[in-house]
C-alpha cells in the first residue's frame, strides 16, 4: 500500500529509488536534499540528512522504540529552502512532540532536543556556570542583589551541585512549559538567561537561608518530587519577590470608596501572578435607597461588571491572565442575576466573562432545600450582620430578620438552588462552597467575631479575614507518583518515610515564602505574619493508583488516599511544631483551635487509626505552638503537574488521549501507563490508537484489554462521582484548609446535580470546584477514518497482512 | 401538495409544515444538538493576538494570516448564500429546514467572528475593504470563489426539482458545499490555524476557530445525512455519472487549494510545505469519498500531526484559556436521591 513508487502527486519532491530499510518511514516523502539552511553565523549549506540523523540520534539514547531516521525525514519534509538552522532545530522538536500518540516515548526525546536547543540558547550568550546566569541575571536588573550575594559567596559549591543530567526528567509538556513561561529571558532579546536545571537552583537558593537547604530543595525539584506553586517559580529570586499563589479579600463595605478600593487591590495582587477570592456580600442589592442622593442602587452587578473589565487589563506581566473568583451568600437578593453573570446570551451590560463565580453556603439553606421550604433574600444594608455569622448566630438572625419582615422577597428554596445546578451546567461555574463547615473546621475561628468570609480562586484556601485583613496563602505541592516504591519489579505502594522526610522539608520552604514575601498591599502583610498560613499540597494521586494498577474507586485506593492525607497533616504538624521550638509559634497562636489541642479531625468527629502518636503530637502543640496557623490544601495543580509530568492533585484522569492547550501551544498527552499496559500486551497498534480517538480515549470499549485493567483505566466520566466526593470526604478530616475538588458529568442535567452537590454538603466537604462536562456536539475527527472504512477489500487485505503500514489504519 | 401532508420523498417540491409524524428525526437531533453549543463572539478572547502579530511572527507568517482572514472574510458569507438559495428551497422536511435555519444563523455567527477578527487584526480601514475585495482581486482567493459561485448558479434557477437531472444537480450542488467548500477549504484554512497554534500562536483564533470547527462538521454531518436519506429513497440517482461528476468536483477542489497554499506558504514557513498541504487535502478528499460510499481516490496519509491534536478532547487550564466544552440547554428538576 505504500505509494512511493508512484510519481508523488504535485512533482515536488522525487520518491526515494533504494528499498527500505525500516518499516516506520513507511509512507513518509523522502525528498531529495537540494534545500539549503542558513546557519546562525549567516552562511549557509546544504541540508545534510545524516547530520539531522546523527543530531537526533544522540538524543535518543535509552529510547527503545523511537527512530531518528523519521525524525530527520518528517523534519525535511516541513522545511523550506533558505530556512535557518535555528528553524529547523525547532522543526525537529515539533516533529518528534508530534509523534508522541503514536509512541510516548518521542515525548521523552522531544524534551531532550528541546533541553539541547535551550542549552545552545544559554551557552551562545556566554553563560556556563549557575553562577555566570544569576551574574548575568542580576546585571539585566532581573534578580535581586540577595541572591546574587548569596550565590556569588558560594558559587565553586553551587556550581558543582548541579546537575545537567536532571533534565532528563523531563517530559517535553513540562519541559516547553519551563522554557516558555519560567526561565528568565534576556530583557531586549528574549533569549533566556538559564538552563532548566540552574533555574531549579536559583529557585531553591533564593528560598534557604543557607547552602545546605538550598541543595536539599534543589534536590526535590529538580527530581520533581515536590515543587511550589507557579509564583513562587515565576518570581523567586528577582526583584519583586511575590511568592503567594492566594490573596482572599473580604467584601468592601458599600461605599463607593472601598468598592474602588477593592478594584486597586484586586489589579495590585493580580499584577505579581496571584489569584484572588473576593466576596461581595455586603454591597446593596438592587432598588435599595441611596441616601446622600436620594437615588435607587443598581445593585452588585454593574460593579463586577467594572471588575470583570479590571481583570482583564491586567496581564499577569505577561505571564498569564488575571483571574478572580467572586463569592456571594445566597441571601443576597441579587443573586440570580449573579447566577447569569457567565451566561453567554442575554444583555452584555451584565455578563461577566472573566470572572469565576461561587456561591458561599449556609447550611440553613441547604436545609431549607431539604425539607422543600421557602428562602428569603435580603439587601445587605437591612441585616449588615449576616456576613459575620455562621452557625446557629447565623440561623437565628436570618430567621429573626424573616419574621421582621426584612426580606425583599421569598421563593423556594429549591427554585434557587435549580438555578444554582444550571449555571453549574452551563458554565461549570458557580461552585458551591458551604460556610459554616468551613468556619467551624477552620484553625483561626476559635475566638468569636473570627470568620471566614470566602474561599479563594480554587477553593482550596479557608482563612479568616476583616476589612483589614487580607488571608494570603503559599502553597506546594508533593508529586505522590515520585514516592512509591517497588518490589519484586512492580510498585507496591507509597514509600511513607520518603513522603515525611519531603512533607518536612516542604513546610520549612513554604514557611520561609511568609518572611521574604513582597506583599503588593499592606492588609495581606499583617495578616500573613501573624497568622503564618501555608498550603502543602499533593498532585500524581492518579499515578500512584496506575502504578500500583488501583481501580479510583477500589477500596484499597480509598483507604490509600486517606492514608496519605493523614501522613501529609501529621508531618506538616510535626515539622510546624519544629519550627515552633526553633523560631517561635505564629503570633496569634494562642487564638487558635490548636492552642486548646483541637486538631482538624475533631472537627470531622473522625478518629485516626494510630491514635498514640496523634496524642503525643497534640500535647506538643499545646506545650510549644505551631508555627502556622494552617499547614495543609490541595491546589489543582494544573501548571506544576504538567511540569512535573504527573496528573494533577486528587483528579481522576479525564481520558487516556488528551490534548492541552496553552499559553505555548497545544500539546498532546497520551496515558503512558497504559500505552505500556497495551505494549506488554502487544495492542499498542494504529488500529487500536485510532478506536481509543473514536472512543474520546475511553478504554471500554477495548474488549482485549482484560476486564480489571478497563476498570483502572477508566476515566473520570466513567467513575462514580459519588466515590471521588466519599474519598474527598475521608481526606477532608487531615485537610486543615480544603481542596479544590472538580466533578464530572459528561451530560448533566438538574436531578443529578442537585442530589450530587446535596450528597457533597451532607458529607461535610467545606468546598467543591468546577463540574466539568462535555460538549453536546463534537468536531469531526480529522484525522481517524470512519470505521466502516476498513471494509475496503484492499485495505482489509492490507491490514491482515501488514498491519504497520495499512494507511487505512492511520 | 398540501402543507400538511408529508411528501413521500425529500426532495419532492413542496412546503411541507408537518412536524408529527416527524419522518426523519435524525434532523431534529441535529437541530437540538447544535443549539445545545451556541457560542458567542463575546466569549472568544482575542487579547494576546494582536501581540503575537506585531512581535513574534515573521514577515511569512504575517502574509500567510492576511491571507487567512480574506478567505474567512467572505467565505462563510457564500456558505449562507446556498443555504437560503439552494438547500432551503429544495429539502421539504419541516425538521430540515430547522437545521437549516440554525446553520444560517451558525454562518452569520462566523460571518461576525471573522470580522471581528478583521477588524482586531487589520486597523486601517483601507485594509479592511481589501480583505473583502480579495474575493475578486487576489487570484488564489478569486479562484476558490469563482468555484463557489458556479456550483452555488448551477441550480440556482432551479424553482423545482422534478427531473431526475435537476436532483442531480441538486445533490452535485450539495455535494460541493459539504464535500468540498466545509470539508476541504475549511478544513485547508482550519488546518494554518491550527498549525500556528502548535507553535503558541493566535490563540483567540485559534479558540473561535475551534467553535467555527465543531460547527462547520455538524454542517457536513447534515449534509451527508441528507445525502445518505436521498440515496436510501431515490438510489437511482446515485449512479456512475454522479460519481465521476463528484471525483471531478474533488479534484477541481484541491486545485483551487493548492493554489491558494502556494500563495500562503510562498515565502517560505517552517513546518508546513505547499506537499504536506496537497497530502493533507488528499487525505481528506479521501475521507470525503468514504462518507459517500465512494472509493478511495489519494490513499494519502495525513502527515500533520498537529491536527490529531484536534480530535482530542480539550483540557483547558483555566488561568489561561475558557473552556470550550459546556453545553447550553440542561434540564429537570430538583431531586435529593437520582444516581449520579
Amino acid at each position: 500500500m505504500h505509494n512511493d513508487t508512484s510519481p508523488n502527486s504535485n512533482g515536488a519532491a522525487p520518491s526515494r529509488a533504494t528499498p527500505r530499510t525500516t518499516s516506520s518511514t513507511a509512507g513518509e516523502i523522502y525528498p531529495q536534499t537540494t534545500m539549503r539552511v542558513t546557519k546562525r553565523n549567516g552562511s549557509s549549506e546544504p541540508v545534510d540528512v545524516n547530520k539531522i540523523v546523527r543530531a537526533v540520534g544522540r538524543c535518543c539514547v535509552g529510547l527503545s522504540d523511537v527512530d531518528a531516521l523519521r525524525i530527520a525525514t518528517k523534519t525535511i519534509s516541513g522545511l523550506y529552502d533558505g530556512a535557518t538552522t535555528r528553524e529547523l532545530d525547532q522543526l525537529s522538536i515539533q516533529t518528534a512532540a508530534g509523534l508522541i500518540v503514536e509512541e510516548p516515548q518521542y515525548a521523552r526525546l522531544a524534551a531532550r532536543l528541546l533541553s539541547t536547543y535551550i542549552e545552545k540558547e544559554v551557552r551562545n550568550q556566554e553563560i556556563h556556570a549557575f553562577s555566570q546566569s544569576i551574574a548575568a541575571g542580576h546585571r539585566l536588573g532581573l534578580v535581586n542583589d540577595r541572591l546574587q550575594s548569596f550565590v556569588a559567596a558560594n558559587a565553586r559549591k553551587l556550581n558543582d551541585a548541579l546537575v545537567p543530567e536532571r533534565d532528563r526528567e523531563f517530559e517535553y509538556f513540562g519541559l516547553r512549559t519551563v522554557y516558555d513561561r519560567y526561565l528568565l529571558k534576556h530583557p531586549a532579546s528574549r533569549l533566556v538567561l538559564e538552563t532548566p536545571q540552574q533555574f531549579f537552583l536559583r529557585i531553591a537558593c533564593a528560598l534557604s537561608e543557607t547552602v545546605q537547604d538550598a541543595l536539599g530543595l534543589y534536590h526535590l525539584f529538580s527530581s520533581l518530587e515536590y515543587l511550589p506553586s507557579s509564583p513562587t517559580l515565576f518570581n523567586a529570586g528577582t526583584r519583586h519577590e511575590q511568592l503567594s499563589s492566594c490573596f482572599l479579600l473580604d467584601s468592601p463595605e458599600d461605599h463607593l470608596e472601598t468598592i474602588y478600593r477593592s478594584y486597586t487591590d484586586v489589579a495590585m495582587l493580580s499584577k505579581f501572578s496571584g489569584g484572588i477570592g473576593l466576596a461581595y456580600h455586603r454591597v446593596r442589592s438592587r432598588g435599595s435607597l441611596i441616601e446622600s442622593t436620594n437615588g435607587y442602587s443598581n445593585g452588585i452587578v454593574p460593579w463586577l461588571k467594572t471588575l470583570d473589565a479590571s481583570v482583564a487589563a491586567v496581564n499577569q506581566g505577561g505571564k498569564r491572565k488575571g483571574a478572580c473568583c467572586v463569592y456571594l451568600e445566597p441571601w443576597h437578593a441579587d443573586i440570580e442575576a449573579f447566577l447569569e453573570l457567565r451566561d453567554n446570551t442575554g444583555d452584555e451590560a451584565s455578563r461577566t466573562h472573566n470572572l469565576n463565580l461561587a456561591n458561599w453556603v449556609p447550611d440553613l439553606f441547604m436545609k431549607r432545600v431539604e425539607a422543600d421550604a421557602n428562602w428569603s433574600l435580603f439587601d445587605p444594608k437591612t441585616v449588615p450582620d449576616l456576613p459575620d455569622l455562621y452557625g446557629e448566630a447565623f440561623e437565628r438572625r436570618y430567621e429573626e430578620a424573616e419574621r421582621a419582615g426584612l426580606s425583599l422577597s421569598t421563593i423556594k428554596a429549591r427554585h434557587l438552588y435549580a438555578r444554582m445546578m444550571r449555571t453549574l451546567a452551563q458554565t461549570g461555574n458557580g461552585w458551591m462552597t458551604f460556610k459554616d463547615k468551613s468556619n467551624r473546621a477552620c484553625n483561626q475561628t476559635a475566638l468569636p467575631g473570627r470568620v471566614v468570609h470566602l474561599s479563594n480562586l480554587c477553593t482550596e484556601i479557608i482563612e479568616v479575614t476583616s476589612s483589614d485583613e487580607a488571608a494570603v496563602c503559599n502553597l506546594g505541592s508533593i508529586n505522590l507518583a515520585r514516592h512509591t516504591f517497588q518490589a519484586e519489579g512492580r510498585v507496591v505502594g507509597v514509600d511513607f518515610e520518603k513522603l515525611g522526610r519531603t512533607v518536612r522539608t516542604a513546610v520549612r520552604q513554604l514557611d520561609r515564602v511568609i518572611d521574604l514575601n513582597y506583599y503588593p498591599i499592606a492588609i495581606t502583610r499583617g495578616s500573613n505574619l501573624r497568622w503564618r498560613p501555608i498550603g502543602l499540597g499533593l498532585m500524581g494521586l492518579q499515578d500512584v493508583f496506575f502504578q500500583m494498577r488501583l481501580a479510583f474507586d477500589a477500596p484499597e485506593a480509598r483507604a490509600l488516599s486517606k492514608q496519605i492525607s493523614e501522613e501529609i497533616y501529621f508531618h506538616a504538624l510535626t515539622a510546624s511544631v519544629e519550627l515552633a521550638e526553633e523560631k517561635g509559634r505564629h503570633p496569634a497562636f494562642e487564638e487558635t483551635r490548636a492552642a486548646r489541642g483541637e486538631l482538624q479531625f475533631d472537627a470531622w468527629g473522625v478518629t485516626p487509626d494510630d491514635l498514640g502518636r496523634w496524642e503525643l503530637l497534640r500535647a506538643r502543640i499545646v506545650e510549644h505552638g505551631m508555627r502556622n496557623s494552617l499547614l495543609c490544601a490541595i491546589a489543582p495543580t494544573a501548571t506544576i503537574a504538567s511540569i512535573a509530568g504527573c496528573y494533577e492533585c486528587i483528579e481522576p484522569q479525564v481520558s487516556n488521549l488528551f490534548k492541552r492547550e496553552t499559553l505555548s501551544g497545544d500539546f498532546l498527552q497520551v496515558n503512558r501507563y497504559l500505552a505500556r499496559e497495551l505494549k506488554a500486551l502487544g495492542l499498542w497498534t494504529e488500529a487500536i490508537r485510532s478506536r481509543l480517538k473514536l472512543a474520546e480515549g475511553s478504554v471500554q470499549r477495548l474488549d482485549e484489554l482484560p476486564e480489571e485493567l478497563r476498570a483502572v483505566y477508566r476515566t473520570a466520566w466513567e467513575i462514580p462521582m459519588r466515590s471521588l466526593i466519599d474519598m474527598a470526604a475521608d481526606r477532608g478530616a487531615f485537610l486543615d484548609q480544603s481542596q479544590s475538588l472538580n466533578l464530572f458529568i459528561e451530560s448533566p442535567n438538574i436531578g443529578q446535580l442537585s442530589s450530587m452537590y446535596f450528597y457533597a454538603w451532607k458529607k461535610g466537604l467545606k468546598t467543591t470546584y468546577y463540574l466539568r462536562s462535555r460538549p453536546a456536539t463534537r468536531i469531526a475527527k480529522a484525522t481517524v477514518e470512519e470505521p466502516k472504512a476498513t471494509t475496503d477489500d484492499a485495505a482489509v487485505a492490507c491490514s491482515l497482512e501488514n498491519p504497520e503500514s495499512c494507511e487505512a489504519c492511520q | 401538495m398540501s402543507a400538511a401532508a408529508r411528501p413521500a420523498r425529500l426532495l419532492d417540491p413542496g412546503l411541507c409544515l408537518t412536524l408529527r409524524p416527524m419522518t426523519y428525526p435524525k434532523f431534529f437531533e441535529m437541530y437540538r444538538a447544535a443549539i445545545k453549543n451556541t457560542w458567542t463572539v463575546e466569549e472568544v478572547d482575542f487579547s494576546t493576538d494582536v501581540g503575537d502579530l506585531k512581535k513574534k511572527m515573521n514577515d511569512a507568517e504575517k502574509h500567510l494570516v492576511q491571507r487567512l482572514v480574506a478567505f474567512f472574510a467572505t467565505g462563510d458569507s457564500i456558505v449562507a448564500n446556498n443555504v437560503v438559495l439552494n438547500l432551503y428551497k429544495h429539502l421539504n422536511a419541516p425538521e430540515a429546514r430547522m437545521y437549516l435555519s440554525r446553520q444560517l444563523y451558525e454562518e452569520a455567527l462566523h460571518v461576525q467572528f471573522y470580522l471581528t477578527l478583521l477588524d482586531t487584526y487589520v486597523p486601517d480601514p483601507e485594509d479592511r475593504h481589501r480583505a473583502f475585495a480579495a474575493v475578486e482581486n487576489i487570484p488564489s482567493i478569486r479562484k476558490k470563489a469563482a468555484f463557489c459561485m458556479k456550483w452555488l448558479d448551477a441550480t440556482r434557477g432551479l424553482e423545482r426539482l422534478d427531473a431526475r437531472a435537476e436532483r442531480r444537480a441538486f445533490l452535485l450542488n450539495l455535494i460541493c458545499f459539504a464535500a468540498c467548500i466545509e470539508g476541504l477549504f475549511f478544513f485547508g484554512a482550519f488546518a494554518y490555524v491550527y498549525f500556528l497554534r502548535s507553535r503558541g500562536l493566535l490563540h483567540g483564533l485559534a479558540a473561535g476557530t475551534n467553535w467555527v470547527f465543531r460547527d462547520e462538521s455538524a454542517h457536513m454531518a447534515f449534509a451527508f445525512e441528507v445525502v445518505k436519506t436521498v440515496r436510501r429513497e431515490e438510489p437511482e440517482l446515485f449512479d456512475d455519472v454522479l460519481s465521476s461528476a463528484v471525483v471531478a468536483m474533488i479534484e477541481e477542489a484541491i486545485d483551487c487549494e493548492m493554489q491558494f497554499a502556494e500563495d500562503l506558504l510562498g515565502e517560505g514557513i517552517a513546518g508546513m510545505s505547499t506537499r504536506d498541504v496537497r497530502r493533507y487535502l488528499e487525505f481528506c478528499a479521501d475521507q470525503r469519498l468514504a462518507t459517500l460510499d465512494l472509493p478511495r481516490r489519494y490513499k494519502t496519509k495525513n502527515p500533520f500531526s498537529f491536527m490529531d491534536l484536534q480530535d482530542v478532547q480539550e483540557v483547558t487550564n483555566f488561568f489561561e484559556r475558557r473552556a470550550s466544552a459546556y453545553q447550553v440547554g440542561v434540564s429537570g428538576e430538583v431531586v435529593l436521591d437520582a444516581a449520579f
